[in-house]
């Protein structure tokens, strides 16, 4: 093949890949940024200062704000929330606290279940909803000391120190 | 004389961590909660050092830190419990309350012992501070799936316009209705059962 013709494949070929390339990112992200706008619960309970942290941003929590997947919750020091999951799972979190809600999927119709929640510090009370009744084997929980799995339905307080 | 102030620093500042490392192990753990609904939870906790198991009500596992063994669970009071978690047990939400509201046959009319369960709910909104409040229509199998959707639609409508007249806001309270598609008791096509005939609310 004369050395022409396989620059011109070669640029050929690397065009192609860029243009699979930039398709694969436009089917990604869109997707990835509608996963990460979902709802998965409500803030019930709030005491003192508390903060969510969401796409880099940090915005003050108020009663009744939505808590989506993805963020990060903060408490101050004189700070405390409560949060009821989409399934009835409830999570409260006392002072200087840090927990993020990595993933929740919670669909019976179609049979899915996921809650991954990393409680990374501060006293925690996990009380168990109609997710963890079901699918207990599907909630996943992090922490410094390691990584919590239910064996069945199960609620617990705990406390963790980074 | 200024040598053995020194010291004494000196011995203060070595022991410093030791005494936060010695802290260390009460720093983490975990209190399995009293059982519900009869039925006692287990959990397992998994570190870099390997696993175990908590799965008696009210006992704790101390856990020193990632690299180490999960503490064998021992014995702590509730006292003790409720007083390391006071600030949190303030803020931690009631458990979402469902009530079931049934209606006489092919007809938007509340049961009389139905309608006494109006109180109970505007209690359970009251001790919530509700304002997510899930009205759901459903009906039996008798008379066709269309004229069933709309009969489910007008029983959830019934019980909004009670709670709206006990002053319960509309942005508050969401109306669903699943006609004959989503029975409490499961039966063959055109069987009048009367535990099918409800609405559901669902105070959270």
């Amino acid at each position: 093949m004369p050395k022409k013709r396989i620059r011109y494949w070669r640029n050929t070929m690397k065009k192609t890949a860029l243009g699979c390339l930039a398709l694969l990112l436009l089917c990604v992200f869109p997707l990835s940024a509608v996963a990460e706008k979902r709802i998965i619960g409500k803030v019930k309970g709030l005491r003192g200062l508390v903060s969510i942290l969401r796409d880099g941003r940090t915005e003050p929590a108020f009663p009744n704000d939505e808590i989506y997947q993805s963020d990060t919750i903060l408490t101050g020091s004189d700070g405390a929330i409560g949060i009821l999951l989409e399934d009835n799972t409830l999570i409260s979190m006392g002072p200087i606290g840090r927990i993020s809600m990595d993933k929740f999927q919670f669909t019976p119709s179609r049979n899915e279940y996921e809650l991954r929640l990393h409680m990374m510090h501060g006293t925690f009370i996990y009380q168990s909803g109609l997710l963890g009744k079901l699918a207990p084997h599907a909630v996943e929980l992090q922490t410094p000391v390691g990584r919590i799995s239910m064996l069945k339905d199960t609620s617990f307080k705990a406390k963790f120190t980074e | 004389m200024e040598h053995p102030m020194n010291w004494k620093i000196v011995f203060v500042l070595l022991s410093f961590p030791l005494l936060v490392s010695g802290c260390g192990s009460k720093e983490n753990f975990i209190i399995l909660s009293p059982a519900s609904e009869g039925l006692v939870g287990a959990l397992e906790v998994e570190t870099e050092k390997g696993s175990a198991i908590l799965d008696e009500e009210g006992k704790v596992m101390y856990i020193a830190g990632l690299t180490s063994f999960p503490a064998e669970p021992t014995e702590i009071s509730t006292a003790e419990s409720q007083e390391l978690f006071r600030d949190v047990l303030q803020v931690h939400p009631l458990m979402p309350q469902s009530f079931l509201l049934y209606f006489q046959h092919s007809s938007d009319a509340l049961t009389e012992k139905s309608q006494k369960l109006i109180p109970a709910i505007l209690e359970a909104v009251k001790k919530r501070q509700s304002r997510d409040i899930a009205i759901i229509g459903h009906t039996d199998r008798t008379g066709g799936e269309g004229y069933n959707r709309i009969l489910s639609m007008e029983r959830a409508q019934v019980v909004y316009d009670i709670l709206r007249g006990q002053n319960i806001k509309g942005e508050e309270m969401t109306i669903l209705y699943h006609g004959e598609a989503n029975p409490l008791v499961h039966t063959a096509d055109d069987v009048a059962e009367p535990r099918n005939r409800r609405v559901e609310v669902m105070v959270r």
